[in-house]
This record gives C-alpha cells, sequence and structure tokens, in this order.
C-alpha cells in the first residue's frame, strides 16, 4: 500500500436504473494536499461525494481509507471514520447559536448533561485557531452568507475530521469573501487535513489544487497535477471536445438609450443614475450587499423607489408592481433560480407560458395544443435537454432549468431584461451556452442587464459595467478598459 | 441530473392513473364490496340501489360544496379551518331572519352571503397581506362563528324553512329522481374544474400553490390570488350552509360541524396534495362521495355508527401517507 495515499477510489460503479452514474472510476488521492474534482453537471461529482459520505452505496468497488477497505452505509459511518461534507446548500439551524451549530449531532456531555461550558471553550478555540471573526453566541440566523460557510466548515473540522469534501463552497461567495475561505481552506490543510475541493470555477481549482481529477458521463477522464494542465486544457477535459472560447461575446445591434435611472434612492441605494442603451449588455458588478439585486428591484416595481425617476423609451414610469414592469416589456431572471425563477413542481411547458399565457389562450381558455406547440419552439431553440416538455423541471439540471427561465423570458419577449446572478452553479459547457443566448438576445435589439459577481464573465460578455459599492454608484467602465484591477480597486 | 431525468417515463403509468384518480378506485372497491357483502348477508341488493346511491349523494352534497373552496385553498397552499363555522352561522343567521325577523327570502340570502364573505375577507386579509399563519388566523374565525351563531340562536333549533327555498335541497328533476342539490354540486366542480385547468387564473393558482416566490417573480399578484381564495371559500360555504338548511329543513348550531376537516379529507383522498400546486379538484368531490359510500356502506353492515369517527381517521392517515410516500419516491 503506497503511504502517500491516504484515499483510494478503487473501480467504483454506482447504477441508478437506467444510468450508469459512475463507471469504474479509480482515483487516488494524497494524504495533506486539495485535490481538486471537477466535470459538468451530470458527470458524477455529486454521486461521488455521495459514496464518499456513505449517503450511497456503490455497487461495485472498494473504498480504501489508510490503506483499509472500508464500507460506510450511513452518513454516520462516513463520519465516523474522518470523512466530512460540507455541502453545497448551507445546512444549519439558523435558531441557534454558532457554537451549538458546531456541535450538531456530536453534543458533548459532562455528568450525562449537556456540557455548555465545553462545547463554547471548544468552539472558541476554534474559532481562534482559524483567525475569523465570528462570535461563538451569534444566531446563526444573523451571518451573512459568508461567515454561515464557515461555520459549516468549522462544524465539519470538529468531527476530527481527516478528510474534508468541499461541494461548490464558493458559489455563494464574493470575491473578498473568498480570499478569507482559501485561507482557510490552506490553513486545514497545513494542518494535515486532506481536502477534495468541487467546484465550477476553475480559478480555484488552478488557485488551491495540488492535483484534480476530471469525471465525465460517469466516468474518470485523468487525474493530474494542476501544474501540468491550462485553463483551456481542462475545460477540453471536462467537455470532451474543443470549447472554443469561453467567452464568445459578440457586439449587439446597439440603438438609442432605452432605460434611464436619474438619482434613485431606496434602503441601502443611494443616488444612482445610468443609462443603458437598446441591444446593450450592461454588467453590474459589486460584492454581495452592494445593493445590485435591491436596484433591480427598485427599477422593477418589487420595491419602491424613496426618490429618483426612471423612464424607459424616454417616458417617465412609475410601476407599482412587478406585473406592471411585465408590462411594459421588462423581465427579471432572478437570482435564486430554484426558489424564485421556476416552480419546481411544474413542468417545463407550463413554467415556459406561465409570465405570458395570453400566448396560448384560445377565446380565453388555454389551448393545450398550441401550448404544446409553442412552449416546445421555444425549448428547442434553447436547447432545453429534458425528456418531454411535461417533465417537472426539478428533474433537469441547473444549467438546463436556467435555460427554461429565459425562455420563459424570451416567451413573454421581453425588450429589456435584467439577468441576476445568470450562470451561477451553472458548468462550463451551459455557461457557454447561456452567453450565445446573451448574445443573441442583444442582436436582435433586447436589453440585457446583467449582475454577477464573476468578474471574468462581466469582462468577457459586457459592453459597459458599473460598478457597485454598499449602495453607492462607484464608477462605470468600457469593456476596452475595464479589468478585474480596476474594477476592484472601484468596489473597495 | 440531466442523465436521470432522461430515464423517468413521460408517459403516465398504471400505477400513476391509479394514484391521480385514487378516489375514483376506491369508490368502485366499495360498490364491490359492498354489494357483494350485502348479497351475502341479506340475500338481496340492498346497497346498489338508486334509491341507497340518491342518499349517498345527497349526503355529499353539501360538504362537497363546502369542500371546493377548501380544495382551492390547498392548491395555493393554504387551508380554512373556519369553513364548518361559516355554514353554521350563516345558515343560522338565515334562519333567524327568514323566519323570526319575517324577511324576503331573497334579501335573507344577501346577507347571509355578506356575513359569508366578511368572514372570508377577514381570513384573507390576515394570511396573505398581514402573514397571520392561516392555522391561527382561520381558527379565531371558527370560533367567532361559532360563538356568534350559539349566542343568536341560544343554540335552540329552529326548524321548517320557507318554501321559497325548499328546492335547493329537497326538489328532484330529471322526472323527479335527481335530487336538485346533487345537480347543484356537479355544477359547481364542473364551473371550477374548467377554471382551474382551463383559464390564466387557474393556472396561476397552481403556480402560487407551486411556488409563492416563483408566482411572485412571474409577475402573478400573490398575495390577491391567496386573498380571492378565502373569499371564494367563504362564497362556497354559505352556499353550502343554504343548501344544507334547505336539505335538513332546519337549521342548529351543530350544522356544518367538521367540515372544514371532512373537506381536507375530501380533497386529499380526491387527490389534491398537501403541499400545494397539484391535483385536480374534480377529484374532491369524489373523494367526499367515497366517504359517504364508506359511511354508507358501514351503516347498512350494522357497523356501530361511533365507529366512523375512527374510520375517518384511519382513512386520512393512510391517504396523507400515501400522499407523502408518492412524493418521496420522486425527489
Amino acid at each position: 500500500m503506497d503511504n502517500n495515499y491516504i484515499l483510494t477510489l478503487k473501480n467504483i460503479t454506482k447504477e441508478f436504473p437506467g444510468v450508469k452514474a459512475l463507471d469504474d472510476v479509480t482515483i487516488n488521492i494524497e494524504r495533506g494536499t486539495i485535490h481538486g474534482l471537477v466535470g459538468e453537471n451530470g458527470a458524477g461529482k455529486s454521486t461521488l461525494i455521495k459514496v464518499l459520505a456513505g449517503i450511497y452505496q456503490p455497487n461495485k468497488g472498494e473504498i480504501i481509507l489508510d490503506g483499509k477497505p472500508c464500507r460506510f452505509n450511513s452518513p454516520i459511518e462516513a463520519r465516523r471514520a474522518g470523512i466530512s461534507v460540507v455541502h453545497q446548500e448551507i445546512k444549519l439551524a439558523e435558531p441557534l447559536s454558532v457554537a451549538e451549530n458546531m456541535f450538531l449531532g456530536n453534543v458533548q456531555l459532562k455528568n450525562g448533561l449537556v456540557d455548555w461550558k465545553g462545547m463554547r471553550r471548544r468552539a472558541w478555540e476554534i474559532v481562534e485557531d482559524l483567525g475569523m471573526d465570528i462570535d461563538i453566541n451569534a444566531q446563526v440566523s444573523s451571518l451573512t452568507v459568508a461567515k454561515k460557510q464557515i461555520v459549516e466548515i468549522m462544524h465539519a473540522i470538529n468531527n476530527n475530521s481527516r478528510i474534508l469534501i468541499m461541494d461548490e463552497p464558493s458559489a455563494v461567495l464574493t470575491d473578498r469573501e473568498l480570499e478569507v475561505m482559501f485561507r482557510i481552506v490552506k490553513q486545514l490543510r497545513d494542518k494535515g487535513i486532506t481536502i477534495i475541493y468541487i467546484s465550477h470555477r476553475l480559478d480555484e481549482i488552478f488557485g488551491l489544487c495540488s492535483n484534480v481529477s476530471v469525471l465525465r458521463d460517469g466516468c474518470h477522464i485523468d487525474t493530474i497535477p494542476v501544474a501540468s494542465v491550462d485553463r483551456q486544457g481542462l475545460i477540453n477535459m471536462m467537455v470532451g471536445r474543443e470549447m472554443g472560447q469561453e467567452y464568445p461575446k459578440e457586439v449587439g445591434n446597439v440603438g438609442g438609450t432605452i432605460l434611464e435611472v436619474k438619482n434613485l434612492s431606496r434602503g441601502i441605494l443611494q443616488d444612482i443614475s445610468f443609462e443603458v442603451k437598446s441591444g446593450e449588455v450592461f454588467g453590474i458588478s459589486g460584492l454581495v450587499g452592494a445593493g445590485r439585486t435591491e436596484l433591480a428591484r427598485a427599477i422593477l416595481g418589487i420595491d419602491k423607489p424613496e426618490s429618483g425617476e426612471v423612464y424607459v423609451r424616454g417616458k417617465k414610469v412609475h410601476y407599482r408592481t412587478f406585473a406592471d414592469a411585465i408590462r411594459d416589456g421588462l423581465g427579471l431572471i432572478p437570482e435564486d433560480r430554484k426558489l424564485q425563477g421556476l416552480v419546481q413542481i411544474m413542468s417545463v411547458k407550463r413554467n415556459t407560458t406561465l409570465v405570458n399565457m395570453k400566448r396560448v389562450l384560445r377565446a380565453g381558455v388555454i389551448s393545450s395544443s398550441l401550448e404544446e406547440k409553442l412552449s416546445k419552439e421555444y425549448a428547442d431553440k434553447l436547447h432545453v435537454v429534458t425528456p418531454s416538455m411535461e417533465t417537472e423541471v426539478q428533474y433537469l439540471s441547473g444549467g438546463n432549468q436556467q435555460k427554461v427561465v429565459i425562455a420563459k423570458w424570451l416567451f413573454q419577449n421581453s425588450e429589456i431584461l435584467f439577468l441576476d446572478e445568470p450562470t451561477r452553479g451553472i458548468d462550463v459547457g451551459a455557461k457557454a451556452e447561456i452567453y450565445r443566448l446573451i448574445n443573441r438576445m442583444a442582436k436582435e435589439g433586447k436589453t440585457i442587464i446583467m449582475i454577477s459577481s464573476e468578474m471574468p464573465e462581466l469582462l468577457g460578455m459586457c459592453d459597459r459595467i458599473m460598478v457597485m459599492h454598499e449602495g453607492h454608484k462607484m464608477g462605470e467602465l468600457n469593456a476596452a478598459e475595464a479589468t478585474q484591477e480596476k474594477i476592484m480597486a472601484l468596489c473597495s | 441530473m440531466s442523465t436521470k431525468a432522461t430515464t423517468l417515463n413521460s408517459k403516465k403509468s398504471v400505477g400513476a392513473l391509479v394514484k391521480d384518480w385514487m378516489s375514483l378506485v376506491g369508490i368502485a372497491i366499495l360498490i364491490v364490496v359492498f354489494s357483494i357483502i350485502s348479497y351475502v348477508k341479506f340475500g338481496a341488493q340492498y346497497f346498489l340501489t338508486w334509491s341507497n346511491w340518491k342518499n349517498i349523494l345527497l349526503q355529499s352534497s353539501t360538504v362537497a360544496i363546502v369542500a371546493l373552496g377548501q380544495s382551492i385553498m390547498l392548491l395555493t397552499g393554504n387551508f380554512d379551518l373556519s369553513l364548518g363555522r361559516m355554514v353554521c352561522l350563516t345558515s343560522c343567521v338565515g334562519a333567524i331572519l327568514m323566519k323570526n325577523v319575517g324577511m324576503s327570502t331573497g334579501l335573507a340570502i344577501l346577507i347571509m352571503f355578506a356575513i359569508g364573505l366578511a368572514v372570508g375577507a377577514v381570513n384573507g386579509f390576515m394570511v396573505s397581506y398581514v402573514g397571520v399563519p392561516a392555522m391561527i388566523a382561520t381558527l379565531g374565525t371558527q370560533y367567532i362563528c361559532y360563538g356568534l351563531a350559539k349566542l343568536l340562536t341560544q343554540a335552540v333549533p329552529i326548524a321548517n324553512m320557507p318554501d321559497s327555498i325548499s328546492f335547493l335541497g329537497r326538489d328532484y328533476i330529471f322526472g323527479g329522481v335527481f335530487p336538485v342539490c346533487v345537480l347543484l354540486m356537479i355544477i359547481v366542480y364542473a364551473i371550477a374544474q374548467f377554471v382551474t385547468s382551463k383559464t390564466r387564473v387557474g393556472r396561476n393558482l397552481y403556480a402560487v400553490g407551486g411556488s409563492r416566490e416563483a408566482a411572485f417573480f412571474s409577475g402573478i399578484n400573490v398575495k390577491a390570488y391567496q386573498f380571492g381564495t378565502f373569499l371564494l371559500g367563504s362564497v362556497l360555504a354559505t352556499f353550502g350552509g343554504l343548501v344544507l338548511m334547505s336539505r335538513l329543513n332546519s337549521v342548529a348550531v351543530t350544522n356544518g360541524q367538521n367540515y372544514e376537516f371532512d373537506a381536507v379529507i375530501g380533497s386529499i383522498i380526491g387527490g389534491v396534495s398537501l403541499a400545494g400546486g397539484k391535483g385536480r379538484v374534480i377529484g374532491t368531490m369524489f373523494g367526499c362521495i367515497f366517504l359517504n359510500t364508506l359511511f354508507n356502506g358501514f351503516s347498512q353492515m350494522g357497523v356501530d355508527p361511533f365507529v366512523q369517527d375512527v374510520l375517518k381517521g384511519v382513512v386520512l392517515v393512510l391517504a396523507v401517507t400515501l400522499d407523502v410516500a408518492s412524493n418521496k419516491k420522486k425527489s
């Protein structure tokens, strides 16, 4: 047995009825390293994690931990063996304190009673050790998303984990919060904890990991040192073909000013002014909490502006509800695709037509055949991969779900479309498709206002970028002059 | 995961169809079982006769009319505990106005609906605009309605309703064989089924029940839709109360008792999901008929009537278990 490897997955196969989610996967993971795991949605990453975490049991193959074959029949067994998972979605008990959350499922007893004092001391030690500024007595619901994520990590390592699996921990963090998390991840590695790091953001893989394993369609493609591959090469391994450009920016059909915001204030938003032309892709950059989503909401009639004016096509508008804004040709692809973007238990067909049902009415009555035909047209146009138009969207992958959200607003034929974090948690292949859709909409003269925490995406896709910080507009950059450094300089 | 989704068959399996129409399958099973038992036990068919079925349908009609409102609220992710006592309050007020005050029937009915709507508006306002949990808001109005009804009638039953309303609950059509109130039940369900499945309003109701947030971000006025369902529920409860006072030809404070729960049971047996956003309202009608078929059959078998409540509980738990289990399997 090679003692270099803390964990070996040997010929792991996991089948579901009709699908081989993992096909003969063999991966070695070196002790005390950060090991990247990449692949498109549906490549088998989640299944692999679930096998390691004891949620699924493999049909074939074995897990060798520290040279000993083991079998985890439940998540508890995996945790006892020292494998912890920080899941993509934060799973904390919100009304409880930080310290209480760190000991969830692991309550310490003293003389048969809960040892609060001891647990608080231990929690405080962990927080101090990581150099974090978190009050262990604070209620978790009062923390920012980034801090909640860190509480998750602390919960995991408090379990004396030897292997920490992190499933897209960065999806909800801003760049600055990411730095803190990277520092923590590196600290943990230096303490001898082995980390398996899953991310769609390849920068992180290159910045953090020493080795990376690529999965595609349930198969292990390769495990290589990150130093031996470049970004494009890694993408090609993931998708199994030449990807072409990551940001296929094309110039849209730019016309006159279509949206003008003057001195808008509301809540944290202070005196925001900007103009957008039709056919333009206008980016809004800034950290989470900079007021980007709030700005979209105030323009779209979801929240009432306290002062300031909004002009659409030169006309001053006062949207009293979001429905007013929709009727006037505006639309919003909201940041939370699962909760806000789609009715998960409704079919692809019904989600597509939900905003603009008028198009499928005949004499006031829904025409099933018309609805089927029209929604299918849009699904085809957007390459939505779905078994049928009747499939509930909850069964689609993240990328395909986002395409259905876009289809819904294309179906409504909105002229001015706000996209709030349109590619969050979506794999590279689907991302590129969404970028091409943005191009196409701009070509058709539609106006795109893109809110994103991913700077490369804004730099790659936008004509102009407005930078916000704590509710203020800090500046505006043209695509030609914008760089990541310039944006960072503006938003801090 | 797209690979997983492709394996899901888009065509409905037999199992799914049975689950969709659980109430109808249940009624069919009851018919077979009870007719056989009747034949074996009495040597003649007492169960599967038109006069017995007229009874079953008559008994189902009023509760089914009230249950329609409940199932539409369940569709949007709400429920209303005050419906049964709304039946009671509005019919008590109606009877007092018609009998004791001597008011014209038309005006009395108008006032009944006004009172029902007022209760529905209070429920709807509290739940959708103030954000009071539906359970608390409607539990409160339930007590208010019941208390008022007892206060107004001093808990004394009022008998002999005016002839002008007798056609609602006691008349027969189609050659004097088909009860009017059963026809009324079928009509309201036919309208509701059409509206919920074929119109924009109906689709929006499903969207609100499926996800309030997603519905809001699709430009649907979620609060107004929720408010509207409470109003509709109160109108149907009042209507149910009116039919009931005509059918029983009397009014008592026990009228409509437990209707709200029977309505929930009927809805769930009828396939309306407790979680909201799924099911057909027409199923609720069959769900209510199923319950009454079950009780009718057991009475014929000579089962103690007090066992009926126990059975109701068993049926409810079974139906919900099936609903939850099938949802779990999918996700």
